[in-house]
């Protein structure tokens, strides 16, 4: 038998209520054993003290007073605790240093481009952008924005400019179409001649644009001339 | 012989009856074309800032430069008459023909003959017909034909210029002011400048079809083609003033004065 297994029969052995193998194994670990033997002993007297007083004579003098104490004990031990307990919310925001290196670049980063999309939606570049820029003067902040699908390609500008351009034409083709039987036929040959005129040069530098994406000089006598027609078709319109 | 003699006479009285009828008819034809063109004339008087600003449907417009206060507008008008509405605004003199008879099927020509003084500034625009300015020193002169017509700009000292058609001639013959904007284009026709030996102008020329760009009026020119010819970019003088010059598919060039 070992320590423990001693202490935790040493109160039923001592009320005599162990079976006499049990019992044989205490007394002779009590007689090897100087601590259990003391444990044996204060305990015996407790018992002693027990059976010879009166519950009354056991009770502290002021019980009340002695349970404040040990309360105010208790709840100072508590708020010693207390700071232990916030130690993991502390190490939560315990970053190393790469960490915050790479968030503030993430924070950069997100609020570079979200400028970029707030100018390129508020400030549309003018009408001459359209027609001037290429691959060839874009700068290598543009290059990537665009490459990123963040801005358009001066080929895209070209094409979205073209696209409203067309629309527009289209519009005041309408209009026109509905006004030119009211046109004596002088009018109406004056229009025509001009108005071919112009869809011709817009079919030349339509192909040479076909062939050639990169020729800035086209693009932009391509996009004057979609404004003389519009320009000649909106004028007409009136009439 | 009775019969044939009336017969011969009767042939000689219709001869005689249609030959006087084709003469009435000749003359009333005559008058009746005289009267199909009205006469519309009025005078403004004008201060120190005058603008003049005409928006004509079809025919030709005159505006010429003269040493009065006041501008005096004639107009011919072709039938069906057209509706002239002036209006003298806080110092511009409107007349909008388009405006002033939306709607009507058909409208005659006009020519305008208008006198301005000379500080006037002129702004002109016509759908279909010639347009002339002359002898004009303001502020601005532009001169816009939507379609088809010539525009002349003669003995010009304006510091602000412009002058756009589609089919026609455009000639400028003037003066090129320190710090001035001129603006020339035409689809297709010539454009030919007349200017002094010793103008000053930064220029940008493009005549993509033709490429038949002539700068050999300028004097201490720096010039350079871009796009194969298809422009000329440089600077005459010290070039405080800017001048854009298109012609898609005619010539452009350069005259001394």
């Amino acid at each position: 038998m070992n320590c423990d297994e001693c202490k935790n029969l040493i109160s039923v052995f001592m009320d005599n209520e162990l079976e006499e193998t049990q019992a044989a194994g205490v007394r002779m670990h009590l007689a090897k054993c100087a601590d259990c033997a003391l444990v044996c002993e204060d305990l015996s007297s407790i018992l002693d003290v027990c059976s010879t007083q009166s519950a009354s004579e056991l009770v502290p003098p002021n019980s009340q007073a002695l349970w404040c104490r040990i309360n105010n004990i208790i709840e100072s031990e508590v708020k010693t605790v207390l700071p232990v307990a916030d130690q993991p919310r502390g190490r939560f925001w315990h970053f190393s240093f790469a960490q915050v290196t790479a968030a503030v670049l993430c924070v950069a980063v997100v609020s570079s481009l979200l400028t970029v999309v707030a100018i390129r939606n508020y400030m549309q570049p003018e009408a001459v952008d359209f027609t001037t820029r290429s691959a060839a003067t874009q700068t290598t902040f543009e290059k990537v924005l665009s490459r990123i699908g963040l801005t358009e390609t001066p080929q895209q500008s070209r094409d979205r400019r073209l696209r409203e351009q067309r629309s527009a034409i289209e519009y005041w083709n309408t209009r026109v179409q509905t006004r030119r039987v009211q046109w004596d036929r002088a009018t109406r040959d004056a229009f025509d001649r001009n108005l071919q005129a112009i869809e011709e040069s817009v079919n030349d530098y339509t192909m040479i644009l076909q062939r050639d994406p990169e020729d800035e000089l086209s693009g932009e006598m391509l996009d004057s001339v979609l404004n003389d027609q519009m320009n000649l078709l909106r004028d007409f319109s009136e009439l | 012989m009775i019969c044939d003699a009336k017969n011969r006479f009767g042939l000689t009285a219709a001869a005689k009856t249609t030959m006087l009828l084709s003469v009435v008819f000749f003359f009333a034809l005559l008058a009746g074309e005289a009267s199909a063109q009205k006469k519309f004339s009025r005078t403004f008087p004008t201060g120190q800032n005058v603008r003049l600003q005409l928006m004509n449907r079809t025919g030709t417009v005159t505006v010429e430069g003269w040493n009065r206060p006041e501008i005096s507008i004639t107009a011919l008008l072709e039938s069906p008459a057209a509706n002239i509405v002036p209006q003298s605004l806080s110092g511009t003199i409107v007349i909008n023909l388009v405006r002033d008879n939306q709607g009507r099927d058909e409208v005659g020509t006009v020519n305008f003959l208008i006198r301005v003084p000379y500080y006037s500034m002129v702004d002109i625009e016509t759908r279909i017909g010639n347009l002339s300015v002359s002898n004009v020193s303001s502020g601005l002169v532009r001169a816009h034909i939507s379609s088809e017509g010539d525009i002349t700009l003669m003995n010009i000292g304006s510091s602000a210029v412009s002058a756009e058609n589609v089919l026609g001639d455009i000639f400028f013959d003037g003066v090129i002011q320190e710090g001035g904007n001129y603006r020339f284009a035409s689809m297709r026709g010539n454009i030919n400048l007349r200017i002094p030996f010793n103008s000053s102008f930064k220029l940008v020329a493009t005549a993509p079809s033709t490429r038949n760009i002539s700068v050999g009026a300028c004097s201490g020119a720096n010039f350079s083609l871009l796009g194969d010819g298809r422009r000329v970019v440089g600077r005459c003088g010290d070039g405080s003033a800017t001048m854009t010059v298109t012609n898609q598919r005619g010539s452009i060039g350069f005259l001394r004065r």
